[in-house]
């Protein structure tokens, strides 16, 4: 298939983009900007997702991606803009509530709860939707799902990266979210294991999740999305077709400073 | 285990009681106590009673991870209820004669839970070590209340007057106080082992290990946090209530003090904070060795305490209890 010899990120990814049906979006960010004291971390920013589209967010390091997804699910404060979830303004609500109503985030640097095993990490997520021995029937089924079903007894502190990765994605899908909101889950994965998240992100997308994806690797958002939107220094660079943003002359010239370092 | 096994049903389990052998086991020695060491009923009742405080301290010490030193304001309130209460003018008429002291605990264990709802929305935002610290402020004011106020007996205390029998026992008699402390133990273990299995207790556990971690999967830390100090609180009053027997007399220096606040902490964390049984464990381990080393050192509690917290701080961080399960035995296999 492949050459042997290609770089692990330049392998290409088999898949079509995900085009979502069209309608309303389920989550919509007017204008959002964040700022940490006189830093703007997030410049007047403006997004939409609907079900069943996968969004792509990129830029380069410090561009203000996680802080933009901590706006967006209520872990900060946005000093300006406004979020709605289906038509409801949510742009103060807490993020426990925000995942009640069905937003669900990853975080860039995986955080299982390591005292408790892989089965009851997810457990705990279980218990949003469901109570009892359902809900831990449902986390194993989740489990299953994102193949770590044979981990399940293991102290989620024992896990290599890949694995972190795939129980991080578990927690989020057993609160059975509407929107889910991915901070690099892929980045950092060795080939086969890019393709499989990356497989289980279209399926979810498939499924009529609206997702919400940060990602360096500008292939796999290739591969993925149809829309994407990239930052730099907090401000807008250049949104739309994949192919396009990335020829973006701006962009080219973001990502060029951001390789000097 | 056996080898592959398709079926469900073998598949691994969360929702568990613990170890409720270790407990069962426990619970059958203090059970036996009485019954071999009649004559030292009142080291038995003591270590009892602790050993609840300290189960009691747990439920938000180590299942919401929030470290309190002001868990003695908590059983002064369920003492001083039932003794000021238990004075037959101060009832309603209504209630006649066995029942006369219970109503005063139970008075207790609401006066606890509302104040720890307060004291909990007070405290609740600091984080860590704050919480802690302004644990100790909070039981502070509420000793300094005490101490100035005429209807509590001031800083001279209150006597626990003539109690009615209860059901035929007399409640001032030593084997009676015995088994409604071990009453007490049984309780707060079994809640214990009902939060183990609940789903308050996964979502403390994870407040515990990782706050932010608990919001983004719908925990409402604050919320979780609160409710774990209510429960604690209540239990505390009701075993405060027992001490109160226990003691017949008291004075606020000796139970609202900071020592006692930080006595109960440290059976807990030593017997191992993350545990079911560890506070338990940690009760009994510390009075046997205070009984057995106070005829050698005088202040023997202080030396060992101090010795203790060296030890546990340098080779235990989970406590007795994490030393069995490191030592790969299936004792008590925490949480
Ligand atoms: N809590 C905070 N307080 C102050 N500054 C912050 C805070 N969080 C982020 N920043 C700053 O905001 C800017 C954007 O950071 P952010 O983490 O959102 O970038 P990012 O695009 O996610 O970067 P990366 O690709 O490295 O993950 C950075 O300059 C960062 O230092
Ligand atoms: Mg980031």
């Amino acid at each position: 298939m492949t050459a042997p010899t290609q770089f692990p990120e330049l392998t290409p990814l088999p898949g079509q983009p995900v085009h979502a049906p069209s309608g309303p979006p389920i989550l919509k960010a007017e204008n959002i900007t964040v700022r940490f004291g006189g830093v703007v971390a997030v410049g007047d920013i403006s997004l939409a997702v609907r079900p069943g589209e996968i969004l792509g967010l990129i830029g380069p390091n410090g561009a203000g991606k996680t802080t933009l997804f901590n706006a967006l699910t209520g872990f900060v404060t946005p000093s300006g803009g406004r979020v709605t979830y289906n038509g409801r303004d949510i742009t103060n609500m807490q993020p426990q509530a925000r995942a009640k109503l069905g937003m669900a985030r990853t975080f860039q640097v995986e955080r299982p709860f390591e005292d408790l095993s892989v089965l009851e990490n997810v457990l705990v997520a279980a218990f949003l939707k469901y109570r009892g021995t359902k809900a831990e029937d449902h986390a194993y089924a989740v489990l299953e799902r994102v193949g770590l079903a044979d981990r399940a007894t293991q102290p989620a502190a024992q896990l290599n990266l890949a694995r972190r990765r795939r129980l991080e994605l578990a927690k989020v899908l057993a609160l059975e979210p509407k929107v889910l909101f991915l901070d690099e889950s892929i980045a950092g994965l060795n080939p086969p294991g890019q393709q499989e998240m990356v497989a289980l992100i279209r399926t979810l997308a498939h499924s009529g999740l609206a997702i919400v994806m940060v990602e360096h690797i500008m292939h796999v958002i290739m591969s993925l999305s149809d829309h994407v939107i990239c930052m730099a220094f907090g401000e807008l660079l250049a949104e739309g077709d994949p192919h396009e943003v990335a020829a973006h002359p701006d962009v080219i010239r973001a990502y060029l400073g951001d390789d000097n370092d | 285990m056996t080898a592959t096994a398709p079926s469900t049903r073998s598949r691994p389990r969360a929702l568990t009681f613990g170890n409720v052998w270790l407990s069962v086991a426990l619970v059958a020695i203090l059970f036996i106590y009485p019954f071999v060491f009649g004559k030292a009923m009142n080291f038995g009742i003591s270590t009892l009673l602790f050993a609840g405080f300290a189960m009691s301290w747990n439920i938000l010490g180590g299942w919401a991870g929030q470290t309190s030193l002001g868990h003695a304001a908590l059983l002064g309130i369920g003492a001083y209820s039932m003794t000021l209460l238990a004075t037959p003018e101060r009832l309603p008429p209504f209630l006649t004669s066995p029942l006369a002291p219970w109503w005063g605990a139970l008075i207790g264990m609401v006066i606890a839970v509302a104040v720890a709802a307060v004291w909990g929305w007070l405290t609740f935002r600091l984080q860590g070590s704050y919480f802690a610290l302004s644990s100790i402020a909070v039981a502070l004011v509420i000793r300094l209340v005490v101490i100035n106020s005429n209807w509590t007996g001031g800083a001279e205390g209150l006597f626990m007057p003539d109690l009615p029998k209860f059901f035929g026992f007399d409640l001032f008699d030593r084997e009676t106080e015995y088994w409604l402390a071990f009453g007490f133990v049984v309780l707060t273990l079994v809640i214990t082992h009902l939060i183990r299995r609940s789903r308050m207790g996964y979502a403390l556990q994870a407040v515990r290990e990782d706050e932010d971690g608990a919001r983004a999967l719908g925990i409402d830390p604050a919320r979780m946090k609160l409710l774990a100090f209510m429960l604690s609180a209540a239990l505390m009053a009701l075993g405060g209530s027992l001490y109160a027997l226990y003691l017949q007399a008291f004075e606020p220096h000796t139970i609202l003090e900071l020592p006692l606040s930080i006595q109960i902490a440290l059976l807990a964390i030593i017997g191992g904070r993350t545990t079911i049984q560890g506070p338990l464990v940690g009760a009994l381990v510390l009075s046997i060795f205070g009984e057995v080393f106070r005829n050698v050192f005088s202040n023997a509690n202080l030396l060992i305490y101090g010795v203790l917290i060296l030890l546990v701080t340098l080779f235990a961080p989970q406590g007795i209890m994490g030393l069995f399960n490191r030592a790969g035995s299936k004792l008590g296999t925490a949480r």
